[in-house]
């Protein structure tokens, strides 16, 4: 196929018409920058091959705005060595023509026969799509869509292989493929894509098999149990007509009956027997009771002599008791006296100790009243000293303050006059025996000097006076000086009631020997009357009170002498006796066990017959003038005294009980010895009875009698058991039972079987009713049917599941046949491209893995993963190849590029100029680009579309 | 002169899994039919009585609308119907008898010979003796009684048994409940009107299977009649005349195709067959794809006159010529799987071989569909697949 003109009008940009002219039949190269109208040739171009002239969905071939316009594309070509035009116009004047040679075709026919001619196909309704155009989508390579080959391959491969099945002069299935299909969806149908497992209707048809079967299953075995039933229910009434004829359970009733008659008779033998028994038993009793009766006989006479020998073992008894109670007596009497003769002896002794003690305790309070109260008297002096003392130590005191200014004022004096003296006028004279002058108011005599301190006048008798007054200044203020101070002194003397300092230190030595004697004194009276002087005084009463009290106490005492003299008369008899009573008692203690009433009569009267004695000690005496009774050497004492009355307490205790118990042993003894006379008494009266000897002889002869009833009895009893073991009262009772149980079970059984039979009936006839059988027939018929279905779809299940595999075997082998050629192209421009390269084509005459040569062996890779730029070129040389092919199989091939290449580099591009070069040699190719200097070398004019234009 | 009507063998209740649901719906309700044909012909032929030598029914346990439906269907012969229980209907303690009784089904001119005692028809001066099945099956001989069996003189003596006479007939029927061979003999019977075998059969002179009036099998044994029995005398031998009574007409055909002309034959015989008949064809041998396809045109076409019509086609082998493959376009890889198909059929597998032959089938039907010319069957077919 070749083009050689292509007209454009009213299309998109081209409102003016545009006509390329002269086309070659190699290599076209149209060139124009963008919006040039490039890609709307293009598009002109396929719209007048794929789009029905009818069709409503290329609204976009209408130039813009014009809504009248009618696009118009008209194409002259040469196709099979025939000149063609194809003119179609769309929208507006839709028309189709076509002339091929000299065939003139019109509308769809025109349509039909270019795309049969050129292995495409309209789409159903609106725009053509990829998928329907053929070889010519593979071959005119739209804007940046080399690349993607895959698609356009598989759009196109159908055409493909047919075109090339041609070639190969084999002969392919004429819509193999679409059988395939048809095949491949009935089995898809039936059985699972990748399992083969029922599916659809097939499925369907298995699955109500199964339930038909199971509900077949379910039937039959109701039906089963039905058919067992009736089977049961002719039996049951067999059985139930038997039993109503038979009546087997009215031959138990009587062999009941039987069996009650006999067991009615051996229970008279069981009344009979226990009657037998009951009189023997009764025989039995009345032997008894008689032999009691004759038993009691026997034992009165022998009670009546067993009651006398107690009597006289009691009488025995009581004078064997009686005998020791004398002894006792009088050794109670004895014990009575010894203990009063203590008592009075312990008095005694009580009486003289107490005045013993209270002598002693006056001799005690006289000395003490004596110490006392000469104590009291010295105390009484030294106190006296100490008040003295204190005073005379209050008046000698003078205050340290007032000695020492004394002492400060007389050293300043001394000092004043020291002054004076020195500063005075002294005046000595010698006066001539006897004469006397007067200096002031004295007058004196003899020699002597005077120091002048003040004016003085000296009266020279006769003659007159003389003043002297001293010379100095000062001397008149020393003495005023001297004058105060003396004064000052004088008046501090005047209040001590002294006169000079040196008295003042005398009395102070004064007062220091009086405080010395005051602690002297004071530290005697401290001794004497530590707790002071009236405590002295009030011990001093008190013990003139108890001294009082003492004196008054041993004079009353002294009324009391002659009951003391008594006392001591019983003394000696209790300090004897009351060993002696201890030693009694100890041996009756010892030989208690086997001392006779006799020994101890004899023991008893030991102690009797020991005379008392009189102590010959000299009776108490008084001395001193309290009146003190004198205790003699010979005298017990408190303690022994008390000993010994304690003793004979003791004794007399002892005596008591004992005497007591001789007592009692001898009440005791009178109290048995009465009650067996009593019984005594009373048994010889039973005995002495007048009836006596005739109830014995009446008691001796019912006895013989009843014994033997008792015997006849026991013969009675002993036939009338062995009757009863022979009738087996048991086992006849067990007879009857058994054959009550068995009618009564045979009747129970035949009313059971009565109402069972009815119940079955009722049941039989309802289910009977639900017509189980035919419908089981009506199941079994449709189960068959359903299974001849399943097989049937078994079947064809199998046989389209063969065909598919054969059919897909097939057409792949056949593919596998048709790759070859392909790749024989193919390598022819991939050898170009990369040298050494190879591509694989898969079944669907696809490009597979590219091999190429690496640095490092051979380098495959998926065509998907090339770069663009590769993918690009890859693109491009597949449908050079697949053009050839076609050529080859005698197909028309037109290749249209537009723009393509855009991604390769230069060295790549300069391949595939040559790859397309050598192409056009074989194929008419129509390039368009706005690179036009890309494609200079082309070797073929570039022509523009700008200048394509008319006008 | 005494004249009966014998019949047996109704089976009423009877289904047909082996047709196709509509097919099988319509023989199901042939069997009532033929009980109103025969009671018509016992009208027509003012019989005596009509004797039913068992199985009446198929089951036991049947709807009640069939118990009415059979009994209303006797209604056209107002004279006595003596039914009696056969294998499948047997008088059994709770029976389809005791329940059309309970049901009141049972019209007055109907006796039930529920128990092996006399009937006297007195009409017809004829006493009957069945021997009723009250077990499903039985070994013993139930007719054994006839032979004691005191009857007033002069009149006939007819027994009515079901169940096989012992030495004659095949072991594939009923071989349980046997009947002693010359029991008609042996019991100085008139006539022993049997029921059981299915097919019509004279045993002896005395002694006939009716056969049931409405075939229901395809085994060739002359059934669909039944019997007309004319007795002079007592004493004298019965006419028998064997009535038809059905209206379908079954034939079972296995043929062997081998040339042109088996086919040509089986056509025209296919092409003959009319609406009473219930046919079942097996074919072997091989045809090649044209013929093929004209067999089953013509199967097609037949069954639409049939009542029924079975093809079994799947011992047929196909064998595809160079015209078959060219006539369906069958170029290249189809028609290469079209041979290995044919070869395959040959596989010893017979499973295998019958799916290779099934699978050359739909694919010669696929490719006819394709042309849009014949194998309409398949493309139907094959578009209900897709469906």
């Amino acid at each position: 196929m070749k083009l050689n003109r292509i007209r454009v009008e009213q299309l998109r940009q081209f409102r003016q018409p545009i006509e390329l002219r002269d086309l070659a039949p190699g290599l076209n190269l149209f060139t124009g920058p963008n919006e040039a109208g490039k890609s709307t040739l293009v598009a002109a171009i396929r719209a007048a091959f794929f789009e029905r002239h009818r069709s409503g969905s290329v609204d976009d071939l209408r130039p813009w705005g014009d809504s009248a316009a009618a696009p118009t594309v008209e194409i002259g070509f040469e196709l099979g060595g025939q000149p063609c035009r194809l003119v179609k116009t769309f929208l507006a004047r839709k028309r189709c023509e076509l002339e091929i040679g000299r065939d003139r075709l019109d509308g769809e026919e025109a349509e039909n026969r270019l795309a049969e001619l050129l292995g495409y196909q309209h789409a159903g309704r609106g725009a053509s799509k990829a998928e329907h155009w053929g070889i010519p989508g593979l071959l005119w390579i739209s804007q940046g869509s080399a690349h993607e080959l895959h698609e356009a391959v598989g759009h196109a491969t159908d055409h493909l292989r047919n075109a090339l099945e041609q070639s190969l002069g084999e002969v392919a299935a004429s819509g193999g493929d679409e059988i395939l299909d048809k095949v491949r969806t009935l089995r898809n149908a039936v059985l699972t894509e990748s399992g083969g497992k029922p599916r659809g209707s097939y499925k369907e048809a298995l699955d109500r098999v199964a339930t038909l079967s199971e509900a077949i299953r379910a039937l039959d075995e109701r039906i089963g149990r039905y058919r067992e039933r009736v089977d049961g229910l002719a039996r049951l009434r067999a059985a139930h007509a038997a039993d109503e004829a038979e009546k087997p359970w009215l031959a138990f009733r009587s062999q009941e009956r039987e069996a009650a008659t006999r067991l009615a008779t051996a229970r008279g033998l069981q009344t009979e027997l226990d009657g037998a028994r009951e009189r023997r038993t009764q025989a039995e009793a009345r032997i008894g009771l008689l032999r009691n009766q004759f038993d009691a006989f026997a034992r009165e006479q022998a009670l009546a002599e067993q009651r006398a020998a107690a009597l006289a073992e009691a009488e025995q008894a009581c004078r064997v008791a009686a005998a020791p109670v004398e002894a006792w007596r009088s050794r109670y009497e004895q014990a009575v006296h010894t203990r009063e003769s203590a008592r009075r002896v312990l008095k005694a002794a009580r009486q003289r100790e107490l005045h013993q003690g209270l002598l002693r305790e006056a001799g005690s309070c006289r000395e003490g009243l004596a110490a006392c109260r000469a104590r009291r008297e010295r105390a009484e002096a030294a106190q006296q000293k100490v008040t003295e003392l204190e005073r005379r130590l209050a008046a000698s005191e003078i205050a340290a303050a007032d000695l020492t200014r004394l002492r400060t004022q007389d050293r300043a004096l001394a000092d004043l006059r020291l002054q004076q003296a020195t500063a005075a006028t002294r005046l000595v004279y010698r006066l001539s025996p006897g004469s006397s002058l007067a200096i002031g108011d004295a007058t004196i005599t003899g020699q002597g000097a005077r120091e002048l301190i003040d004016a003085a006048t000296l009266h020279l008798p006769d003659l007159g006076e003389i003043d002297i007054v001293p010379g100095g200044a000062d001397l008149p203020a020393l003495r005023a000086r001297c004058e105060d101070l003396a004064d000052a002194q004088r008046a501090l003397l005047a209040r001590l009631g002294l006169t000079s300092l040196d008295e003042a230190e005398a009395r102070v030595i004064v007062h220091q020997r009086l405080a010395e004697d005051l602690r002297a004194a004071e530290a005697e009276l401290a001794a004497l009357a530590p707790d002071g002087l009236d405590r002295l005084r009030v011990e001093e009463a008190r013990l003139q009170a108890r001294h009082d009290e003492v004196a008054r106490a041993l004079d009353s005492l002294r009324g009391d002498k002659v009951a003391s003299a008594v006392a001591d008369r019983d003394r000696a008899v209790v300090m004897d006796s009351g060993g002696a009573v201890r030693r009694d008692l100890a041996g009756e203690v010892d030989c208690a066990e086997d001392v006779r009433p006799g020994d101890v009569r004899a023991g008893a009267s030991m102690p009797t017959g020991r005379a008392p004695i009189d102590s010959g000690g000299p009776d108490p005496i008084e001395t001193g003038e309290d009146g003190a009774i004198e205790t003699g050497a010979l005298e017990p004492g408190v303690a022994e005294a008390e000993a010994a009355e304690q003793a004979a307490s003791h004794s007399l205790e002892q005596a008591r009980e004992s005497l007591h118990a001789a007592q009692l042993a001898v009440e005791k003894a009178n109290t048995v010895r009465l009650a067996a006379e009593r019984e005594h008494l009373a048994a010889r009266v039973s005995l002495e009875a007048p009836d006596r000897a005739a109830r014995v002889a009446a008691i001796g002869q019912a006895l013989t009698d009843t014994r033997a009833e008792q015997a006849s009895l026991a013969a009675r009893v002993e036939t009338l058991t062995a009757a009863l073991a022979d009738a087996r009262v048991d086992i006849l009772e067990q007879d009857v039972v058994r054959f009550r149980d068995s009618a009564e079970q045979l009747e129970r059984q035949h009313a059971e079987r009565r109402e069972q039979l009815m119940r079955l009936e009722v049941e039989l006839q309802t289910e009977g009713a639900a017509g189980d059988e035919e419908q089981r027939a009506g199941l079994v018929r449709d189960h068959a049917q359903a299974a001849r279905r399943a097989d049937e779809l078994q079947r064809r299940a199998a046989a389209l599941d063969l065909l598919l595999r054969l059919l897909d075997e097939r057409r792949q082998a056949l593919t596998r046949r048709l790759q070859a050629p392909l790749q024989k192209h193919l390598n022819r421009y991939l050898q170009l491209l990369f040298p050494q390269a190879s591509l694989e084509i898969d079944e669907n005459l696809t490009p597979g893995p590219l091999t190429r040569p690496a640095a490092h062996g051979a380098e495959t890779g998926r065509f998907e993963a090339l770069s663009f730029g590769a993918r690009e070129q890859m693109g491009v040389i597949s449908r050079l190849a697949y053009a050839d092919l076609l050529a080859e199989a005698g197909r028309p091939t037109l290749i249209i590029l537009d723009d393509a290449l855009v991604h390769s580099d230069a060295e790549r591009l300069a391949q595939m100029k040559r790859i397309l070069f050598d192409a056009a040699t074989r194929h008419q190719i129509l390039l368009f680009t706005c690179h036009p200097a890309n494609w200079r070398d082309l070797g073929v004019a570039a022509r523009s579309l700008e200048g394509s234009r008319p006008g | 002169m005494p004249r009966f009507l014998h019949s047996a063998d109704w089976q009423i209740g009877k289904q047909f899994g082996q047709f196709e649901p509509d097919e099988a719906a319509l023989l199901a309700e042939e069997r009532f039919a033929v009980v109103e044909r025969l009671a018509q012909l016992a009208t027509v032929q003012a019989v005596d009585a009509v004797l039913v030598a068992g199985d009446v029914f198929d089951a036991q346990t049947v709807a009640d609308r069939t118990l009415f439906r059979l009994f209303s269907a006797m209604a056209g012969f107002a004279g006595p119907w003596l039914l009696m229980p056969g294998n499948h209907d047997a008088a059994l303690a709770e029976s389809v008898w005791t329940r059309a009784a309970r049901l009141g089904a049972i019209p007055g001119n109907v006796t039930v010979c529920l128990a092996a005692e006399p009937v006297v028809l007195e009409a017809a001066t004829t006493v009957v003796l069945p021997a009723p099945l009250t077990q499903r099956n039985t070994h013993a001989d139930l007719t054994d009684w006839f032979d004691g069996a005191e009857t007033p003189a002069g009149l006939l003596r007819i027994g009515l048994a079901h169940g096989s006479v012992t030495g004659i007939l095949a072991e594939d029927i009923d071989a349980p409940n046997p009947i002693a061979a010359g029991r008609a003999d042996s019991a100085r019977l008139d006539y022993l009107a049997l029921g059981d075998w299915h097919g019509t059969r004279r045993i002896d002179d005395r002694t006939w299977y009716a056969g049931t009036p409405e075939t229901d099998r395809f085994r060739a044994n002359d059934s669909g009649q039944a019997l007309l029995v004319e007795i002079d005398r007592a004493g004298e031998v019965p006419r028998v005349t064997p009535v038809v009574t059905g209206r379908y007409r079954w034939s079972s055909t296995s043929a062997a195709l081998a040339v042109a002309s088996d086919v040509d034959a089986l056509i025209e015989r296919l092409d003959g067959l009319g609406s009473a008949d219930v046919v079942q064809l097996a074919l072997s041998g091989h045809c090649d794809l044209a013929v093929h396809r004209r067999l089953t045109e013509a199967i097609a076409r037949s069954r639409g006159r049939t009542r029924s019509l079975e093809a079994d086609l799947s011992c047929l082998q196909l064998a595809p010529t160079p015209e078959d493959l060219e006539r369906l376009a069958a170029d290249g890889y189809l028609g290469d799987v079209i041979e290995q198909l044919g070869a395959l059929q040959q596989d010893d597998d017979t499973d295998r071989a019958g799916t290779a032959r099934e699978a050359l089938v739909l694919l010669a039907g696929l490719l006819d569909a394709r042309r849009g010319g014949a194998g309409a069957d398949l493309r139907k077919d094959a578009d209900a697949e897709a469906r």
